[in-house]
């Protein structure tokens, strides 16, 4: 996938390059942008939830919390890193009448990269432009929670990737506020999680 | 062009990424487990018992196989099955007596380890009595040879293909242990019971082993339990949210809300012992310490399963397996090493300082011929894990220098020891 976008973002380049200077070696610019959102999730994975458990409850949706810092280059392939909060899902019920409650949620450190949809048709002006689609992998820190007869908090860790699509609408010169829809996915721990975001993008420097 | 040519290689990456195929083998039959053995009296099996010739059926299980009948207890209720090993691709057929048809009919299926290759098997026992084959009765004469003839399934088709299996010897009776790992076998090999479950120690006779290795762990609360691995995972559990080291749960909390892949509770040690004298015939268990820690509790269980069996008139050995310089440690820190016995993973010089009866090297040290040697002449037993490489498996028991192999597939250990002669 990513050779894919990194064709793609080749292609695009060659046609906006092509009447330029071929003589004119000058780079840039080059901006780091900082992405911060939060918003909704459902988690679409199997609940495995223990047979002893009576009178359960299961709640699928979450707020995810994430923040992203990307390397906006002269070219259309962006590159960055990914992290964030999100619950997956949580379950509660009763064990012999006691209490039980389990909730599990994933710390995503992932490798990302993004492109406009730019390629597609149109001018850097285009509408198109705001339209982009973000594809990652890495590491998810998978968290659970248990109460009962005591507590227990646990961490493991799994592979596992991300795509997503955004809209970013600019509101000045640095900031851009973003809608994204997001799919992760911790294949190990076979926890997948559809979401929705808001986000706030800051253009935190060029240069 | 070139756009679409980029998405569809896009779709079609998403597809072979997402298409992981989630691999099970049900077993295809369903057994009545009436207490008995159905038409089969004792004399009867003890005549089946042997290494047969496979007149038909051969491109499947090979030119020979290995029929041994064995038990699980129930209270005063003893059940009766019928093991064929075979050489190929670790396949073995777990089977009882029907007791539907007037004649000596065995129904069950058959599963091959290496593979997901499995289905249902109907035998009738008949004998071959001057060139003609006819019902057998409990009346072997001499000259009289016996056939097992019927038919085998693949998978779920409905058509079944003819087997047919003819006595050529008895079984091979020397002395041999076969250990199955992990309380019998893998959960990765799909096997009808979860690794280290009473379910899999219940069926491990019938995988061919005479005795198991389990691996034992603690809970927070100091339960010592069976569990291989050092966290709560998909591989070993059902999904259930919990993760994390298994140190770090009490057994309350496991028994309530862990179940193993095959849905059964992680069992106490003391709950394994108890199957494995009151349930089987097993006669021997390696407890593998999987733990850092003080070893008293384990010894304290080992002690007093030992007696029990003892008193149950059974010869039960339970050995503490130390298979590394922490468990060793935890060994040497008890204050009473008396009626203890250990099994030495470690090299010869530890084993001999020790002074444990049974060493027992890794496979991939090789056959270790001389070492081997010597400490058989020093009266130890010698033992070898984890052994699961058929051409192996024939080899180190064709050259008879070892006591035992512990391996995933049992049914291929056994089905070589009891063909060896």
């Amino acid at each position: 996938m990513f050779l894919c976008l990194y064709s793609l973002s080749t292609y695009g380049q060659q046609v906006e390059l092509a009447p330029a200077d071929s003589l004119d070696t000058k780079r840039g610019p080059y901006t780091i942008v900082v992405t911060a959102g939060g918003g909704l999730s459902y988690f679409s994975s199997r609940i495995g939830v223990p047979p002893s458990l009576e009178q359960t409850r299961i709640n699928r949706f979450g707020i995810p919390a994430s923040l992203r810092v990307m390397w906006y280059p002269d070219h259309r392939l962006r590159v960055g890193i990914e992290t964030g909060w999100m619950t997956m899902y949580s379950y509660r019920g009763q064990v012999d009448s006691e209490p039980v409650r389990v909730r599990v949620s994933t710390i995503p450190i992932l490798l990302v990269f993004s492109m406009p949809l730019a390629w597609l048709r149109g001018t850097d002006r285009s509408l198109v432009r705001r339209l982009s689609v973000t594809a990652g992998t890495g590491a998810f820190l998978n968290q659970s929670r248990l109460n009962y007869a005591g507590t227990v908090a646990a961490n493991t860790s799994s592979l596992g990737w991300m795509v997503s699509g955004s809209y970013t609408q600019p509101i000045s010169r640095q900031l851009r506020v973003a809608g994204e829809l997001k799919w992760f996915d911790a294949v190990a721990a076979e926890n997948a999680a559809f979401m929705a975001e808001i986000q706030l993008v800051w253009r935190a420097f060029s240069w | 062009m070139k756009l679409t040519s980029y998405i569809v290689t896009g779709l079609l990456l998403s597809l072979f990424l997402g298409c992981g195929r989630n691999y099970e083998v049900p077993v295809p039959y369903k057994f009545d487990n009436t207490p008995g053995s159905g038409r089969f009296t004792s004399s009867i099996r003890r005549a089946m018992e042997g290494v047969y010739g496979v007149t038909t059926g051969s491109g499947q299980f090979g030119e020979q196989v290995a029929l041994k009948w064995t038990y699980t207890v129930n209270g005063s209720d003893t059940t009766h099955y019928l093991s064929i090993f075979t050489g190929a691709d670790a396949a073995f057929f777990s089977m009882e007596g029907s007791s539907q048809t007037d004649s000596l009919v065995v129904k069950g299926f058959w599963r091959k380890l290496v593979n997901t290759e499995n289905g249902l098997s109907r035998l009738t026992l008949k004998v071959k009595r001057n060139n003609e084959m006819r019902a057998y009765t409990d009346d072997l004469s001499l000259g009289d040879t016996l056939v097992l003839n019927g038919t085998y399934g693949e998978q779920t088709a409905d058509s079944f293909q003819p087997l047919t299996l003819t006595y050529r010897r008895p079984l091979n009776k020397s002395p041999f242990a076969i250990l199955a790992h992990r309380g019998g076998g893998r959960t990765s090999d799909l096997l009808p019971a979860s690794e280290n479950s009473l379910d899999i120690i219940k069926l491990a006779s019938r995988l061919g082993a005479t005795g198991v290795e389990i691996d034992v762990r603690y809970t927070k609360d100091g339960v010592p339990i069976l569990y291989h691995d050092n966290t709560l995972n998909l591989r070993l559990i059902q999904k259930n949210g919990l993760a994390g080291p298994i140190e770090d749960y009490t057994y309350q909390q496991l028994s309530a809300l862990v179940r193993l892949i095959n849905g059964e509770k992680i069992p106490t040690l003391e709950e394994a012992l108890e199957t494995v004298i009151s349930n089987t015939s097993l006669d021997f268990v390696w407890l593998d310490t999987k733990y850092i820690g003080p070893m008293d509790k384990m010894q304290a269980i080992q002690q007093k399963y030992r007696q029990k069996a003892l008193l149950a008139r059974r010869n039960v050995r339970i050995v503490i397996g130390l298979p590394t310089t922490d468990a060793l440690e935890s060994y040497e820190a008890l204050s009473d090493k008396a009626n203890t016995p250990v099994l030495c993973e470690l090299d010869t010089a530890i084993t001999r300082r020790l002074n444990a009866r049974i060493w027992a090297p890794r496979w991939t040290l090789g056959p270790q011929t001389e070492e081997v040697k010597a400490m058989k002449a020093e009266g130890r037993t010698v033992f070898v894990w984890t052994l699961d490489e058929a051409e192996f498996i024939r080899q180190f028991v064709d050259e008879n220098s070892f006591d035992g192999i512990l391996s995933n597939y049992s049914p291929l250990v056994a089905y070589y020891h009891y063909v060896r002669q």
